[in-house]
């Protein structure tokens, strides 16, 4: 089951992660929804990502397929350069660039789809709640039994309102 | 005075800019309309063009870049104002950036779109154009890759798609809201290009993060792609062409003219959606100082390139530059003195006259003097090559006059369009900021 708590103030908001990661919950049973970003500090409800990670390995992938697509083609139907080379990293060295540049804002774009969750298949059942534009909505994944104490564990911290939601 | 828009409740900042989005007076429809039919004379005029050849255009030998490549270079330098601007003040976390990313992200996107039809009409045979594509076909053939052309291709097409989803990932907390309590079309679009984003802190730090890295990406590429489009030019031998700061002079010009894009567009919807609140003097100030600042690096990059040009005293360059600064070009030349560094100067130097307006006036000025700056790149070195007996002289006919008109048209219409689609504003940007919260 899941129960929601809505917080005016963030200092409340992270009084209740506190409280709950102290009781046993980690950062997948938790979820902030909010009109606009929330920050915290390092440690308070970590978000591990890979997206940096991810551009360079889309950049070097997509740079080395362009530069080894460019040195086929320039093999397999060779044109007159006048002695120069037939391949050559100064002439193609542009694509290459170009190539790993877009190869890096795909990567990024897709990651982003991905580590965002807006193209991963996600819970459907999990409650979406309706976020006040001045407040932050948060979401705690928990079982029947353990519904009391996050209940009070939110309203201690200083929750406005928080509701019980059975799966959607 | 007005005060601070991140001081102001965020329901009245979602309100304030989310109403430009409902409805349509009678002056924006017949503001649109005009700007669609001046844009479709120009695709009337380019279909002149296909049906008759290029013979209707004042394209002839040995001049044969003219209105078309002129174009190609000033809409690839007015597309920088979105990325550079944008990118840099994200990266920088300039705060004053809030209200001015998306106008200039949507800028670039545009100008890119109509930029990237240049080399296309410039073909004359543009339904060949996919020969430009490294695709496999029975006669075994594959463009050539040395060729700058190619560059132009792949650096656009990189461009315009880096462009698109920096213009879109930030759009998408925007739709999401705009999504609930509006018109059915309206929220079905909404909702699909929201891509189901529902505001939790998992896609937050995914979009911060993207929006991070993409800054540092499109950064790169935006210096990357006007610097090709110079190359176009220098690694030809021709007279002032073949010059090793011909990439940099051009990138400085193209942030030039962007910012002054950016600062005629940022006075317009200000005016006319009445975001008097949100677009301040102080945004205009600081734009302002930068189009200063640009004005100051052309003219050193402009008298660099011209000074070693005359000390080279080289016959061949001699002959342009003699065309440019006394011949039949002197008159483009010294206006564009007097547009692109004497009226900022004055305008935007004596703080006095740093008004809104003047930073309006100042900036129509850049627009015209940096067209004419690509104007004078091309044409007068064509004009005059090396061999002395082809001199030439350019004239450019109606038709290619309809494109060059249209295409100012199209980025107006674009923009309209766009403006009653999306907020022109990142109403989610308006966070209170960590620090300025701690």
């Amino acid at each position: 089951m899941h129960l929601i708590g809505e917080f005016r103030e963030k200092e409340a908001l992270i009084a209740a992660i506190q409280a709950l990661k102290a009781g046993g919950f980690g950062p997948r049973d938790l979820a902030i929804f909010s009109e606009e970003p929330v920050e915290f500090r390092r440690g308070i409800l970590d978000r591990p990502s890979h997206m940096s990670q991810i551009a360079v390995s889309g950049a070097i992938l997509m740079g080395a397929a362009a530069t080894a697509f460019v040195y086929y083609a320039q093999h397999d139907y060779k044109l007159t350069t006048g002695g120069m080379p037939v391949f050559s990293f100064w002439a193609t060295g542009v694509i290459t660039y170009e190539m790993t540049m877009l190869g890096a804002v795909l990567a990024t774009f897709c990651w982003f789809l991905w580590e965002s969750g807006l193209i991963r298949r996600r819970d459907k059942t999990a409650p979406i709640p309706e976020v006040n534009p001045a407040a932050m909505c948060l979401r705690v994944r928990c079982l029947p039994e353990q519904a009391d104490g996050v209940h009070e564990a939110m309203y201690h911290a200083g929750a406005t309102w928080v509701d019980r939601r059975e799966q959607a | 005075m007005a005060s601070a828009p991140e001081l102001l409740p965020y329901g009245q900042i979602r309100e304030d800019l989310f109403r430009p989005l409902g409805g349509a007076s009678r002056r924006y429809f017949l503001t649109t309309l005009a700007v669609s039919l001046v844009a479709v004379a120009g695709l009337v005029a380019w279909g002149i063009q296909l049906r008759y050849g290029m013979g209707v255009t004042g394209l002839q030998r040995p001049i044969f870049w003219g209105f078309y490549i002129v174009n190609f270079v000033f809409w690839i330098g007015i597309s920088h104002a979105g990325t550079l601007i944008s990118a840099i003040l994200r990266l920088s976390d300039a705060a004053w950036r809030k209200p001015v990313t998306r106008a200039a992200e949507a800028i670039t996107v545009f100008a890119l779109m109509i930029g990237g039809m240049f080399p296309i009409i410039h073909l004359g045979r543009a339904w060949l154009f996919y020969w430009m594509l490294p695709y496999p076909n029975d006669r075994l053939l594959w463009p050539n890759f040395r060729s700058p052309l190619m560059w132009d291709l792949t650096a656009i097409v990189t461009y315009v798609t880096g462009s698109v989803i920096y213009l879109y990932l930030p759009l998408i907390p925007d739709m999401a809201q705009l999504a609930e309590h509006n018109t059915p079309w309206r929220s079905r679009l909404y909702r699909a290009l929201a891509l189901g984003w529902t505001g939790s802190d998992r896609e937050w730090h995914a979009l911060e993060r993207a929006m991070k890295l993409m800054a540092g990406i499109i950064l790169a590429v935006a210096v990357s792609v006007h610097t090709i489009v110079s190359w176009d030019f220098a690694m030809a031998l021709a007279p002032t062409w073949h010059s090793s700061i011909f990439g940099p002079y051009f990138v400085v010009g193209a942030i030039f003219s962007g910012i002054a894009a950016l600062l005629v567009v940022l006075a317009t919807i200000r005016k006319t959606m009445g975001l008097e609140r949100y677009l301040t003097r102080h945004h205009f100030n600081n734009l302002s100082k930068l189009l200063l600042l640009m004005s100051l690096l052309w003219a050193y990059f402009t008298t660099a390139e011209n000074l070693t040009v005359w000390y080279g005293n080289a016959p061949d360059e001699m002959a342009v530059f003699g065309a440019r600064t006394r011949g039949p070009y002197a008159v483009y030349f010294w206006t564009m003195v007097i547009l692109n560094f004497v009226v900022p100067f004055v305008l935007l130097g004596i703080r006095r006259l740093r008004t809104v307006s003047n930073a309006v006036i100042a900036s129509v000025c850049v627009l015209i003097g940096m067209w004419l700056e690509r104007y004078l790149i091309v044409v007068p070195t064509l004009a005059n090559p090396r061999m002395p007996s082809g001199f030439s002289t350019y004239a450019p006919t109606w038709i290619e006059i309809v494109v060059t008109v249209a295409t100012f048209a199209a980025l107006v219409m674009l923009y309209l369009i766009f403006a009653k689609l999306f907020p022109i504003i990142a109403v989610w940007e308006f966070k209170p900021h960590p620090e300025e919260e701690d």
